[in-house]
């Protein structure tokens, strides 16, 4: 989470309007979906680590770090995909050819729609990501409260490791039953700090005259018409590759 | 123009559970000049500046703005708070917002400034505490020190004619202490009157024009900074101490009084200077005994 954050703020990008990174990654995700899953997975997976590597500047580790996990999961369960079960005569466990194709399709369709939310979080900052939920309809309180547990996340964080490593440094981890306690202990405290802390934070926003509306000024990112064209003709790059080539694999 | 643009008559003050935070305290802000409101760990200095701009009400008492008993309502509020700003201790209970630009950008906007304006007002006021490099960082990406010049960006962003601080100094570097300073005192010139909460007698004795010294809900005394850290008893009383510099400088004969018509110096190069040209002419002035002055 906070590796991924420092990426989105860090990458060469950041600056892009987010528009641009949403078209990328949401028209990605179009073709995920639609596209012949063979060809269309790992052609978009190609395409989202060159945009996020070559493009943002992003370490490649971070974003197989980011892309590792979900990856993880769909090859532990592919196998079971393959598998069918049948019932009919008896307890009947196969695995069929086109079993196998379905659960390759799914992980590749999978994996392809995975890059492009990689993409998107490693590259674009969610304070610049989340005024756009509005633009595109989301109620402003939401996207308020969005925006106050994005910025709490870290206080609350830094607050939760501080006090765990003060009740370790105390033996407060030393055996089983005494973690177990501790932890109770520190999620206590730290529910209760939260609310003291709310109760300042309200103190604060009332000092600079707020109102009910956590206003802030959204920065200024003009949309480059050549970016914008030059993510049109990748997306349709993919799609007429992932289509040929898939002409050509039946 | 009056004077005296704030002033607090007989607050009374108590937090539920009935501890008593002010008892009937009186305090003048002259127009202009810094103000440090001196007094140890809970002697009601942060609930005495809840009060300055509003945050609490006097449960006896009344807060003065421009001579005009202030009040509570939604409209006086947000007249109160654009005269007066508030800059809270721990800067991570003021900044919200996701990015530097954008937590400056939310006082003038709730101000009804056009967009325009309160762009120029966020690069003004970063660049007045000289982190203009931050504006697009994260807010949860930064020291302890830069946070809190961003927390004081924000209020400033915001233009008040009086800009209250609650220990602004506390857990800086002697670095991050003299940029603040020096931006601060780039504001007062400018024209903003400026309080500022404080248990750093050093600090009210080096930097202050007025000292209000506070003590169990009340200000015990008040007056020019020089006139009331020279009171030694009444400090003691307020659990504090006389400023080093001051004790020093009573201790080498640089104390004022009778024979020597310069007041004692406010700053170590001061001091210093005071010394050498001492040696230089060694006429007139012998050091007096450390024990003429009790620190
Ligand atoms: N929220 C609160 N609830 C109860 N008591 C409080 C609260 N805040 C402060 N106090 C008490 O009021 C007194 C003055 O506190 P404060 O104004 O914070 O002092 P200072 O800022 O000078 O350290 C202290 O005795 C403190 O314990
Ligand atoms: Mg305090």
């Amino acid at each position: 989470m906070l590796a991924i954050d420092r990426h989105a703020w860090t990458n060469r990008w950041r600056r892009h309007h987010p528009g641009e990174h949403l078209l990328l990654a949401g028209g990605g995700l179009v073709l995920a979906l639609t596209l012949p899953p063979l060809t269309a997975g790992p052609l978009l997976c190609l395409l989202m680590a060159g945009a996020t590597v070559v493009g943002a500047a992003v370490p490649m580790r971070a974003f197989l770090g980011v892309m590792a996990l979900p990856t993880g999961f769909m090859l532990t369960s592919a196998p079971f995909l393959a598998l069918s079960l049948d019932l009919r005569d008896g307890l009947h466990l196969s695995c069929s050819p086109a079993g196998a194709t379905l659960a390759l399709e799914v992980t590749l369709r999978s994996l392809g729609a995975l890059s492009c939310l990689a993409f998107l979080a490693l590259t674009t900052p969610v304070a610049e990501l989340v005024p756009w939920l509005r633009r595109l309809g989301v109620p402003a309180a939401v996207v308020e409260i969005a925006l106050l547990i994005y910025r709490l996340i870290f206080i609350f964080a830094e607050r939760a490791l501080a006090g765990q490593q003060a009740q370790a440094a105390r033996q407060g981890y030393s055996t089983r039953p005494r973690s177990l306690k501790s932890l109770g202990l520190l999620i206590a405290t730290l529910f209760q700090r939260a609310l003291e802390r709310a109760r300042r934070l309200e103190v604060g926003l009332a000092a600079r005259g707020y109102v009910g509306e956590l206003r802030v000024l959204t920065p200024e990112r003009p949309l480059s018409r050549r970016r914008l064209a030059g993510i049109g003709g990748l997306l349709l790059a993919v799609a007429l590759g992932s289509v040929l080539l898939d002409r050509g694999l039946a | 123009m009056n004077p005296v643009i704030l002033s607090a008559r007989g607050l009374e003050y108590s937090y539920p559970g009935g501890i008593v935070a002010l008892s009937g305290l009186d305090l003048e802000v002259s127009r202009g000049r810094k103000l440090a409101l001196l007094g140890a760990n809970g002697c009601g200095k942060t609930t005495l500046l809840l009060h300055l701009n509003g945050t609490l009400k006097p449960s006896r008492g009344q807060v003065l703005l421009d001579g005009a008993g202030a009040g509570y309502g939604r409209q006086a509020l947000n007249v109160w708070r654009n005269t007066v700003g508030l800059v809270l201790q721990e800067p991570d209970d003021q900044l919200f917002s996701a990015t530097v630009e954008q937590d400056v950008s939310f006082g003038p906007l709730n101000q009804g400034l056009p967009e325009a304006v309160v762009r120029a007002r966020v690069a003004e006021s970063l660049e007045t505490l000289r982190i203009a490099a931050l504006a697009e960082r994260p807010t949860h990406s930064l020291s302890f020190g830069q946070k809190k010049r961003v927390a004081i960006a924000g209020v400033l962003a915001m233009r008040p004619e009086v800009l209250i601080l609650d220990e602004p100094t506390a857990g800086l570097d002697p670095q991050g202490v003299a940029h603040l300073l020096s931006a601060l005192e780039q504001l007062c010139l400018a024209g903003t009157t400026l309080v500022f909460s404080t248990h750093d007698v050093d600090l009210a004795y080096g930097w202050a024009d007025d000292v209000a010294i506070l003590g169990q809900g009340l200000v015990v005394c008040q007056g020019e900074a020089l006139a009331t850290l020279a009171d030694a008893e009444r400090l003691r009383a307020a659990h504090l101490r006389t400023p080093t510099l001051l004790a020093l400088a009573v201790a080498l004969g640089f104390g004022g009084g009778p024979e020597d018509p310069q007041p004692p110096p406010r700053t170590p190069a001061a001091l210093i200077a005071r010394l050498q040209s001492a040696k230089a002419a060694p006429t007139a002035r012998c050091p007096r005994s450390p024990h003429a002055f009790k620190a």
